[in-house]
C-alpha cells in the first residue's frame, strides 16, 4: 500500500504543470499588440491581447466570449488608408489561460484582422482606443518582417533602462507586398508564452563562444528543456499512462515508446524545418500546426478504437472461456490478449502521436542554427531535446507499469484489473477525441 | 556638455522634489485611505523640469546610462524618475524598476546619500515602514542637513506608532527646507493631533507651492479636500477633488473620493461610474471594496459580490508576491464579516508590523467584531489617544460601547462621528444614525 502511495505521487509529480510565474508587467495590465501588415493586395492586423491576472479573473467573471472581443476589438482599431476609414473583420482568434501567479491564470487571445485591398502604395495611420486609461504595454508595428520589441507579448524585456512602451498610433507607407498573411498561434505556444517556460532552450543556439564544456553544458540543459516540455500540458501523457496500463505494459515497452517519441520529434522537426525553409512563400508554419494536431488526434482515436476492439473480443473469448469451450492452452498468467500483435502497431501509434507536434522552440533552434550555420550543434541539440522528451515520457510510462503492478500485487479482487484495460481504452479514446474535436475548428482552408 | 547640464538641473530637482515625499505618507485619516502620492515641489519649475515631462527625462537618462552603464548619479537620478512615474500612473512595475537601478547605483558607491533615501522612499511606498527607517537613519547619517531625509524618517516613525518622534522629526524638516513636502506633512501632524484648522492652513500651503505641476497639484488638492470631507463639507471638498481632475485628468484618487461625494448626495449610479473608472484604471482594494458596497447600496447584490470576489483575488496575488497582509484588507474582512476569526489574527499581524493608530483601530474593530468587547475598548482608547477626530473610530467606538450594553456612551460616540461628518461610511454611517435614534 505504502509503494502504491509513492507510485501515485511520482504520478502526480509528473502530471503537474511547470511552476507559474507572474505576470510580468504587474497583476493588473492589459497589454495590447496590433502589427498591421499588407499581404499579397490585402491589409491585414494581427491583434494580440495579453490580460494579467486581474483583469483576466474580471473577465472571466463576465464569462469570455473571443467572437464578441473580437468585435470591439475590431471596432475601436482605428485603421485608416489615404484619410479614409477602413471597416476591420475578425477573420479568426486564438485564445489561451496560461498559468499566473497565486494560481491564478492570465489571459492571451490573439486575432486576425481582415482589412481591405491595397493595390497601389497608400498612406496608413492606425490608432488603438482599445481600453483607454488602462495600464499595460502598447505596441503597434506595421509589417510583416517588423520586429516587436516584446516578441508579440511573449518576452517583455527585463532591462532596468528599457520603459514599457506606450504606442497607441502609427503611421507608415504600404504597398502590395509578397509576404504571407498573419496566422495564429497555436498549442503549447499559446498556452505558454515564452515568458513562462522553455524560451531557455531556444537561447542554447546563440552561445557566444562554443568551448567544449559549453556544449556539454548546453546538451544538459537542452535534455532538460525536453524534459520540461514533455512535463507541460498536453503531451500525451494520459494516453501513455493509459495505454500502458491498459495494455499490460512492461517497462520494456516504456522504454522503446520514449525511443519512438524521440525519434518522431526529431524527424518531425527536421521535416517542418524544411518545409518553412524550402515552402515558406506556400506554406507557413503556424498553418500546418492544426493540420498536425488533427492527425495526431486521429491517430490517438484509431489506437483506441482498436485497443477497445481487441478488448472486445478477449471479452468474448474470456466468456467462451467461461462456458467450457476453449479447451486448448491453459498456462496459467497467460496473457488473453496477444500482446505482441496489438502491442507493437498501438505503441508506434502512441509514440508518434507524442512526438508528432514539434515544439515550436526546437523549431527555432534548427532555423536559427541554420542561419548561424551551427548546423550540427542545431541538430546535436536537438537530438538531445528529443531524448529529453523521451525520457520524462518513459519516466510517466514507467510510472505507470509500477504503479499498476502494485496494485495488481495489492489483494484487491481481480474485478478492478480486469476492468482496467478497457477503462484505457476509453480513456485514449476520450482523449482522442477531445484532441481531434479541437484541432477541427483550427485548421483553416 | 549641454545634456550634462541639463541632467544636472533634473538632478537638483529630483533630489529636493520627487523624493521628498515618501509614498506611504497617508492623507486622511481613515484607516482605509489611499496610500499617497508624492509630490514635487514648486522648484521645478525654477528650473525648468516639470511633472509632465517625467517621461522625457526618465528617456534622456535611460539613454545616458546605456552609454556610460556605471554612472551612480544617473541611477540614483533614474530610480526616483521611476518612482514619481509609479506616483503618476499608478503602476507599481516601476517600483520594481527603480528598486533595481537605485541598487545598482549603492553597489557602484555604497554612501551615495540619494541612493539611500531613494530606497527609503522606496520603502514607504512599499510598506516596508521598519526598513524605511533604517534607511533614512543611515541617509540621515550622511548628511544630517538634508531635509528629505527627515522626511522618509519621519513618515515611518509615524507609521511605526512613535508620534513623538515623528513629529519632531517633520519639525526639523520644515525648518531646514520649507516646501510642499514639509508643509504637506505639517497638515497631516495637526490632524493627527485634532488641530483641523491648522491642517487646514498647512496643506493649503502646500497646494500653493505645487501651482503649475500636474501630479503634485492633483496630490494636494485631494489632501485638502479629504480633510473637507471629514468634516462633512460636501460641496468644498467635492471643488477641490474636482480642481484635481482638472489638473490631472483621470487622477485615480480623485475619481475614488468623488465617488464618495456623488455617494453621500445619494447619487448612487454616478458614484459607481466614478469608482468603476478609478477600479478600472488600478485596482486597489480600498476601490473595489467601495465599489462592491456602493452596488450594494443600489441593491445590486450580484454586482457586489463579484466586486468581493476580487478582493479576494487581489490578497491572493498580495499574497503571492510575499506582501504581508495590510491593514486595508484585514479592515475589508471586518467590515465584511469574511471569516472574521481570520480576519482578527489579520487584524493581530498588521497591528504588530504598523502600530500606528490605524493599527490600533482596526484590531479594535476586528475585536469587536469577534464580539470581545472588553479587549476591543483598550485598543479603541489607544487608537484615539492623540485626540484625532475621526469619525469612522468615533464610530468604531460608538459599536463597542453598545456591545458592552453601554447604550448612552454608544449614542454619544455615534452622535460624536456623524456631527464630525455625516457620510463619514457608505456602509456605517447609516447604522451610525439608526443607533443614535434607537
Amino acid at each position: 500500500m505504502k509503494k502504491l502511495l509513492v507510485l501515485l505521487g511520482v504520478v502526480a509529480a509528473l502530471a503537474a504543470p511547470a511552476s507559474a510565474s507572474a505576470h510580468p508587467l504587474g497583476n493588473f495590465t492589459v497589454n495590447r499588440f496590433a502589427r498591421v501588415e499588407v499581404s499579397g493586395h490585402r491589409l491585414y492586423v494581427r491583434y494580440v491581447l495579453d490580460l494579467a491576472e486581474i483583469p483576466t479573473y474580471q473577465a472571466r467573471q463576465q464569462g469570455v466570449d473571443p467572437a464578441a472581443y473580437a468585435r470591439r476589438i475590431a471596432r475601436n482599431l482605428r485603421v485608416s488608408l489615404d484619410g479614409r476609414a477602413v471597416t476591420l473583420v475578425p477573420a479568426g482568434h486564438a485564445l489561451a489561460f496560461p498559468q499566473g501567479a497565486g494560481g491564478l491564470h492570465t489571459m492571451r487571445l490573439e486575432l486576425i484582422l481582415l482589412g481591405p485591398t491595397v493595390d497601389r502604395s497608400a498612406r496608413l495611420a492606425v490608432s488603438d482606443t482599445n481600453y483607454p486609461g488602462r495600464i499595460g504595454w502598447k505596441e503597434i508595428v506595421v509589417g510583416a518582417g517588423t520586429k516587436s520589441e516584446s516578441d508579440e507579448l511573449r518576452a517583455y524585456p527585463k532591462s532596468l533602462l528599457q520603459s514599457p512602451l506606450d504606442m497607441t498610433s502609427a503611421a507608415a507607407t504600404v504597398s502590395p507586398t509578397s509576404d504571407p498573411p498573419p496566422g495564429l498561434t497555436t498549442g503549447k505556444a499559446l498556452q505558454a508564452p515564452d515568458r513562462v517556460a522553455d524560451s531557455g532552450f531556444a537561447k542554447l543556439i546563440g552561445r557566444g563562444h562554443l568551448s567544449a564544456l559549453v556544449i556539454l553544458a548546453s546538451l544538459a540543459a537542452a535534455l532538460f528543456w525536453g524534459a520540461a516540455h514533455a512535463l507541460s500540458p498536453g503531451h500525451g501523457k494520459t494516453i501513455v499512462a493509459a495505454y500502458l496500463v491498459g495494455q499490460r505494459g512492461t517497462p520494456r515497452h516504456a522504454a522503446l515508446l520514449g525511443l519512438i517519441v524521440t525519434f518522431t520529434h526529431t524527424i518531425g522537426v527536421f521535416g517542418l524545418g524544411l518545409v518553412t525553409l524550402a515552402l515558406s512563400q506556400f506554406i507557413v508554419p503556424d498553418r500546418l500546426y492544426p493540420w498536425l494536431n488533427l492527425f495526431s488526434g486521429l491517430l490517438v482515436v484509431s489506437v483506441g478504437l482498436a485497443v477497445l476492439r481487441s478488448r472486445a473480443g478477449a471479452w468474448r473469448h474470456t466468456r467462451a472461456h467461461a462456458r467450457g469451450e476453449h479447451h486448448h492452452h491453459h498456462h496459467h498468467g497467460h496473457s488473453h490478449v496477444p500482446a505482441e500483435a496489438t502491442g507493437m502497431r498501438g505503441l508506434v501509434a502512441v509514440g508518434v502521436s507524442g512526438g508528432l507536434l514539434p515544439c515550436p522552440s526546437a523549431l527555432v533552434v534548427l532555423l536559427a542554427a541554420i542561419s548561424l550555420h551551427r548546423v550540427a550543434f542545431g541538430l546535436v541539440l536537438i537530438l538531445a531535446f528529443s531524448a529529453g522528451l523521451a525520457l520524462a515520457i518513459t519516466g510517466v510510462g514507467l510510472a505507470a507499469v509500477l504503479a499498476k503492478r502494485a496494485f495488481a500485487r495489492s489483494s484487491f479482487d481481480g474485478r478492478v484489473i480486469r476492468a482496467l484495460p478497457a477503462l484505457s481504452a476509453l480513456v485514449i479514446l476520450v482523449a482522442g477525441v477531445a484532441m481531434t474535436a479541437r484541432a477541427v475548428p483550427k485548421v483553416g482552408f | 556638455m549641454k545634456r550634462r547640464l541639463t541632467v544636472g538641473a533634473a538632478a537638483a530637482v529630483l533630489a529636493a522634489a520627487a523624493l521628498l515625499l515618501g509614498g506611504a505618507f497617508r492623507g486622511g485619516s481613515s484607516a482605509a485611505s489611499a496610500p499617497v502620492a508624492a509630490p514635487a515641489t514648486a522648484e521645478s519649475l525654477q528650473t525648468g523640469f516639470s511633472p509632465g515631462s517625467t517621461e522625457g527625462l526618465v528617456a534622456r537618462l535611460q539613454a545616458q546610462l546605456r552609454t556610460a552603464p556605471d554612472d551612480a548619479r544617473a541611477l540614483d537620478l533614474l530610480g526616483l524618475a521611476y518612482q514619481q512615474r509609479a506616483r503618476e500612473t499608478g503602476d507599481p512595475t516601476w517600483y520594481a524598476k527603480s528598486d533595481g537601478v537605485l541598487r545598482k547605483a549603492l553597489r557602484l558607491a555604497p554612501d551615495d546619500l540619494l541612493a539611500t533615501s531613494g530606497l527609503g522612499s522606496l520603502a514607504l511606498s512599499r510598506h516596508r515602514f521598519a526598513a524605511a527607517l533604517t534607511l533614512g537613519e543611515r541617509a540621515r547619517r550622511l548628511s544630517p542637513t538634508t531635509a528629505r531625509n527627515y522626511g522618509v524618517i519621519g513618515d515611518a516613525l509615524v507609521e511605526l506608532g512613535r508620534y513623538r518622534d515623528g513629529f519632531r522629526a517633520f519639525d526639523r524638516m520644515a525648518t531646514l527646507k520649507p516646501s510642499l513636502s514639509s508643509y504637506a506633512r505639517v497638515a497631516h501632524a495637526r490632524e493627527l493631533i485634532g488641530d483641523w484648522d491648522g491642517a487646514v492652513s498647512a496643506m493649503k500651503l502646500a497646494a500653493d507651492s505645487a501651482i503649475g505641476e500636474q501630479e503634485p497639484t492633483a496630490w494636494t488638492r485631494v489632501q485638502l479636500g479629504k480633510l473637507y470631507w471629514n468634516r462633512g463639507r460636501l460641496a468644498q471638498a467635492d471643488r477641490e477633488f474636482r480642481d484635481a481632475l482638472t489638473a490631472f485628468p483621470g487622477y485615480v484618487y480623485a475619481l475614488d473620493a468623488r465617488a464618495q461625494v456623488e455617494a453621500a448626495r445619494g447619487r448612487i449610479r454616478p458614484a459607481i461610474a466614478l469608482e468603476r473608472q478609478a477600479s478600472d484604471t488600478i485596482p486597489l482594494p480600498q476601490f473595489v471594496a467601495t465599489l462592491g458596497d456602493l452596488y450594494r447600496v443600489e441593491g445590486d447584490e450580484r454586482g457586489a459580490r463579484r466586486e468581493y470576489a476580487l478582493i479576494g483575488v487581489i490578497e491572493r496575488l498580495l499574497r503571492a508576491n510575499g506582501v504581508k497582509t495590510d491593514l486595508e484588507t484585514a479592515l475589508f474582512d471586518v467590515d465584511h464579516r469574511v471569516r472574521l476569526p481570520h480576519a482578527l489574527s489579520l487584524a493581530r499581524l498588521a497591528q504588530a508590523e504598523r502600530p500606528s493608530i490605524d493599527g490600533d483601530d482596526v484590531l479594535a474593530w476586528a475585536l469587536a467584531r469577534n464580539g470581545r468587547c472588553a479587549e476591543a475598548r483598550a485598543w479603541s482608547e489607544r487608537a484615539l489617544r492623540l485626540g484625532t477626530r475621526d469619525a469612522l473610530k468615533f464610530f468604531h467606538r460608538g459599536w463597542i460601547e453598545a456591545c458592552l450594553g453601554d447604550r448612552s456612551a454608544a449614542r454619544l460616540w455615534y452622535r460624536r462621528s456623524l456631527a464630525l461628518n455625516p457620510h463619514f461610511s457608505i456602509l456605517w454611517a447609516p447604522v451610525a444614525r439608526k443607533g443614535v435614534s434607537s
